[in-house]
């Protein structure tokens, strides 16, 4: 099972837990319609368009509303820590959240406790709090975006806001420094995928490539589409793949999506989530060497 | 004789102090704050953040915004809310500008808003990972610079007081424009 968790921007709606669809530009769980829009919903809704067309089991999904005050993120970790043993996920993400460090520890101590420890993937607020807790080595992927890896980078920082302002500077052409600089501290996972102008897929603090076309630049003011590229990776990883394959194509993928819906910045993620079965249509086979999965695993 | 064990009391590390001239002035916070549902701890801050008391709370860092217009609401004076590591004090004060031509991106730490350059209408805002920033974004799309609700005002996290600080530098550029 492939497992993910996060909030979404809905005040009111309560901890769901279970499976969720795409209907009509909604994900649709528990009878309530969620928007697939920047955050949970478009990570959701990337990782739906994989399992759907790959025909694999759909990920069951642990979300609640949270509008910023963290009882929805709260109702999430303790749903987590509770119930991780039984659930036999072979793949847990986790997205936004209200950080906390302590909820965290508990929770990967329960993960690490499990039979068998799922891939972990973290991004967004969820990977602040690992790299804050001084978890980091205990996941798989982290997939910052340029900010973000100059947070893992300075060994200090609780959160991006908090970055030295040289660090914040830095072109992502240089990257690779800060990469290096996250692992020497371990505040990186073991594969990082940083999404940028340029992407890079990094292991152990090595950088095994690097994804430049098509070039979208305007991808990074669309909203979402670094939730969508951590949704794709996360399927792509439940499908099989290797942790750096499943990152390379989710790369690949996301800036072809944008290329087919021609991007501008005014451009909404889910426009961009609309064409990701094109996409697989047309690159899948030859990127992957997955050109169809009969029935689900 | 019995063994009485103690309840273990959750622990808590939020990553962020508020610091207080006056004792009774945390001692309130914290009671105001709990009230609020907010996780607190009443500590001693590290002697090199001491700036006339000796009495700090420990909060989530990340929910400073929420808890600067608490503060506000309720009139609790402060010095300062800072992060526990010392390094790191400062809150990212630059921003950088993208032209898109049509639009213009303002990156403010990890936050970003991107607004049409012939209306002002703001078309995405992008990054963070707070759970009020999918909030944010449903509510500010669509809206002029002038007119969208401002993060600071409806927004608890550092994610948002960083989308604050794009959108009051957006308006700046928009209006700035118009008038050249």
């Amino acid at each position: 099972m492939m497992l993910l968790a996060g909030t979404v921007p809905l005040k009111d709606l309560p901890l769901i837990a279970g499976e969720v669809r795409a209907e009509q530009g909604f994900l649709v769980a528990d009878g309530h319609r969620i928007p697939c829009t920047q955050g949970t919903g478009a990570m959701i809704s990337a990782a739906l368009a994989v399992t759907d067309y790959l025909k694999l089991d759909r990920p069951r999904i642990v979300i609640a509303g949270d509008v910023g005050q963290g009882e929805g993120s709260r109702s999430i970790y303790e749903y987590l820590i509770q119930r991780m043993p039984e659930l036999s996920a072979k793949v847990l993400t986790l997205h936004y959240c209200l950080p906390d460090m302590a909820l965290t520890k508990r929770l990967c101590e329960v993960v690490v406790s499990c039979e068998e420890k799922p891939v972990m993937i973290a991004d967004a607020a969820s990977m602040y709090a690992a790299k804050a807790a001084g978890l980091a080595v205990e996941f798989d992927i982290f997939a910052p975006d340029a900010t973000e890896m100059a947070f893992l980078a300075d060994s200090d920082a609780t959160h991006p806001a908090y970055i030295a302002r040289h660090l914040f500077d830095t072109d992502i052409t240089e990257t690779p420094k800060l990469v290096t600089a996250a692992y020497q501290h371990q505040n990186a996972a073991k594969l990082l995928l940083v999404k940028g102008a340029i992407d890079y897929v990094v292991r152990d603090g090595e950088i095994l490539t690097t994804i430049t076309e098509p070039n979208i630049p305007e991808l990074e003011a669309i909203g979402g589409t670094g939730d969508t590229i951590t949704g794709l990776a996360s399927a792509f990883v439940y499908a099989g793949l290797e942790l750096h394959e499943a990152s390379i194509i989710a790369a690949k993928a996301n800036r072809m999506a944008g290329k087919f819906a021609q991007a501008t910045p005014a451009t909404k993620v889910r426009q961009i989530i609309n064409h990701f079965p094109a996409v697989f249509e047309e690159h899948l086979c030859q990127w992957s060497g997955v050109c169809y999965i009969e029935g689900g695993n | 004789m019995k063994d009485l064990k103690r309840k273990k009391k959750a622990s808590f590390e939020g990553g962020g102090l508020v610091i207080f001239r006056e004792v009774q002035e945390a001692m309130k916070a914290e009671k105001v704050l709990k009230g609020a549902d907010y996780k607190v701890k009443l500590v001693a801050p590290p002697p090199q953040l001491r700036k006339g008391c000796d009495l700090a709370l420990e909060v989530n860092l990340v929910e400073q915004l929420g808890l600067e217009r608490l503060f506000k609401e309720k009139d609790i004076e402060y010095v300062d809310i800072t992060p526990l590591k010392l390094e790191t004090s400062e809150l990212l004060n630059i921003v950088k500008v993208t032209d898109f031509g049509d639009w213009v991106m303002v990156k403010a730490g990890n936050m970003k808003i991107t607004f049409d350059k012939n209306d002002g209408m703001i078309v995405n805002t992008s990054g963070g990972g707070c759970p009020d920033i999918p909030h944010l974004h449903a509510e500010m799309i669509g809206k002029k610079l002038t007119e969208a609700p401002r993060p600071r005002d409806i927004g608890f996290t550092l994610c948002a007081l960083m989308l604050d600080r794009a959108l009051e530098e957006g308006i700046d550029i928009w209006q700035g424009g118009r008038q050249s």
